[in-house]
């Protein structure tokens, strides 16, 4: 669980998270979706005490990242795979981290068993694929086994192989009743991962709540309409706010209207529909549709403030 | 928030290996990540080698030379007053070097590869491992001056006992200066890190440490104004060189006093690894 409330983090003049307020349930893979510069790292950064917030709070499993007695054991958090000094070895830097929670050594060989770094452990970091280095991340955060992990781009670098391991280890971690929270750029990778979005930008939050609703959100897609006589049936459908564009003959792509009301209209003009299609929006196109211009969505609805209450109008 | 939670079956303690309540951090276990963090680098023990090499190296130029200064009759008479152990830590400055170059990485390293939030997530406490690094590198840079004070010993032994200058061993005087020698190592080691602790960058660190060290006390000897002269009384290698010699060779060129040169010495160690302990919480990683 991971709480946030109205948490601001500015740097000088620049303002990186912009009162954010929001809640990681416990039991979800939780996508964090954002365009560079968003805020991402940032906010992963603030919620493990490791940047201070200027304003608003944030606190983990009920309480601040720092005033847990075992931090580890609460959170694991991958932050940038490549944070790790290149002249020690994997298994050098995990006893590190083990050494001071006086984590058995046992527990070392686990986790390298685990993301499958057996073969490398004993190398030096500083020759690691960016693929390698994000398994020995992934293990970083595992070592603690904790109730929340916090995985910035896990699968940045990884190979087909390596991303199926890593959807199938968030979604097992899950199911377990833990706290996923992990950030990527790749929408396709978070429709077949993540079960809830929080969608940000420019330090504010734009949408939140399960892929499905951020994705309903988003201004239905086109819908596509075939009939033989599409030229008196785009004349007929042509309002204001209608937008028709003809892909190829006898096949018509209209905006801003639902495919309940061109069924209407062409019923009223006589006019025989072949196929009356809407096209749902793919994660994708919602993503860039909410994203295009972040600033634009700051007095909508769907801002930090509300969003707890808009998750609650959702259920 | 309840379409989130479904309230999925939590993993039993009792099947976790890592339940157990001893699972947190400690300073034992801050300390001992430090020491494997320390050790596990190569880098560590190019800077450790290095120093114990340079130290001897020095130690028996400077034996050797010392037929040079029986030579020349001008210089012959201060053979007399001198004390072996006084040769044998002619190196010391140049231990110097690498030693503050190590106690500056020791931190800057984790800021430049961002290991440092690898640490502050382990012990978002932070001082422990200021703490703990303090500790680390004044047992390290202890052995590496007794090893290269012993190797020291051996190498001019051969010299020095042309002018019957090898220290006895029961000599208070060898070890008065064995300890001085330790003590400001010691010291400029935790000033370099305290020093890298507040300034993070390895290379402004690095210069800052080494010129204040090193460099400035050559470099303004050069002006000849009373109080530019009892600044450079009071920096680091002409604040030490009272616990460099031995108690007949105090009165002879030493600019403090004992009492005074450890004092000067402890604040050099000290007052930046006060500072950095003040501002590390309050920084961001």
């Amino acid at each position: 669980m991971i709480e946030a409330h109205e948490l601001t983090k500015r740097y000088g003049e620049k303002t990186a998270v912009d009162t954010l307020s929001f809640t990681i349930a416990p039991g979800t893979v939780t996508g964090f979706l954002g365009p560079n510069g968003a805020g991402k790292s940032t906010t992963m950064r603030l919620i493990m005490g490791l940047d201070r917030p200027t304003s608003g709070t944030v606190t983990v499993n009920g309480k601040p990242y720092g005033q847990h007695r075992s931090p580890l054991r609460e959170v694991g958090a991958l932050l940038d795979a490549k944070a790790v000094h290149p002249g020690r070895s994997a298994r050098s830097h995990l006893r590190t981290m083990a050494a001071t929670h006086n984590i058995k050594t046992s527990r070392v060989s686990e986790v390298i068993e685990m993301t499958g770094l057996a073969g490398a452990a004993t190398k030096r970091v500083g020759g690691f694929s960016l693929g390698m280095s994000q398994r020995l991340g992934i293990a970083a955060a595992l070592l603690g086994d904790p109730r929340t992990l916090i995985l910035d781009e896990p699968v940045n670098g990884l190979d087909p192989e390596g991303v199926q391991w890593v959807r199938q280890l968030v979604r097992d971690l899950a199911a377990e009743g833990r706290t996923v929270f992990l950030s990527s750029h790749l929408m396709s990778e978070m429709s077949q991962t993540a079960n809830q979005l929080l969608v940000i930008g420019r330090g504010h939050i734009i949408a939140a709540g399960s892929v499905q609703q951020v994705i309903d959100s988003v201004a239905s897609g086109a819908v596509r309409v075939r009939s033989p006589r599409s030229g008196e049936l785009a004349a007929a459908l042509a309002t204001d706010g209608v937008t028709i564009t003809s892909p190829e003959a006898g096949m018509l792509e209209v905006g801003g209207i639902t495919a309940e009301h061109i069924g209407e209209v062409a019923f009223r003009n006589g006019l025989p529909l072949y196929e009356l299609s809407p096209r749902r929006a793919s994660l994708e196109e919602a993503y860039m549709f909410l994203t295009q211009d972040a600033v634009e969505y700051r007095s909508e609805p769907t801002t930090a403030h509300s969003t707890t209450d808009q998750k609650g109008q959702n259920r | 928030m309840s379409t989130l939670t479904d309230d999925p079956p939590m993993t039993s303690p009792a099947t976790n290996p890592l339940a157990a309540a001893q699972v947190h951090p400690t300073f034992a276990g801050v300390l001992r990540g430090e020491w494997i963090k320390l050790l596990s680098l190569r880098s560590t023990w190019w800077a450790l080698a290095s120093t114990a090499a340079v130290i001897t190296l020095v130690a028996l130029a400077s034996a050797m030379s010392l037929s040079a200064t029986t030579d020349d009759p001008a210089l012959a008479q201060g053979i007399e007053q001198m004390h072996g152990a006084e040769v044998i830590a002619g190196g010391f400055h140049f231990g110097m070097l690498t030693i503050a170059v190590l106690g500056a990485l020791l931190i800057t390293g984790e800021y430049a590869t961002g290991t440092i939030r690898s640490t502050f997530a382990a012990v978002p406490s932070r001082i422990p491992v200021l703490g703990a690094k303090a500790l680390v590198l004044i047992v390290l840079t202890a052995a590496v001056t007794l090893v290269s004070a012993t190797l020291s010993y051996v190498v001019t032994m051969l010299q020095l006992s042309q002018y019957d200058l090898v220290p006895a061993l029961d000599d208070p005087g060898t070890w008065r200066v064995v300890g001085g020698t330790l003590y400001s190592l010691i010291a400029a080691a935790l000033f370099s890190l305290g020093i890298g602790t507040l300034l993070r960058s390895t290379a402004a660190s690095v210069t800052v440490a080494l010129t204040v060290l090193l460099l400035l006390p050559g470099t303004l000897s050069f002006i000849r104004l009373d109080w530019v002269e009892t600044i450079v009384s009071y920096l680091p290698l002409p604040a030490s060189s009272a616990l460099l010699t031995t108690g007949a060779a105090e009165t002879q060129g030493a600019y403090l006093s004992t009492q005074a040169s450890l004092i000067v010495m402890a604040a050099y160690a000290i007052v930046p690894l006060a500072a950095a302990a003040v501002t590390l919480h309050r920084r961001d990683a």
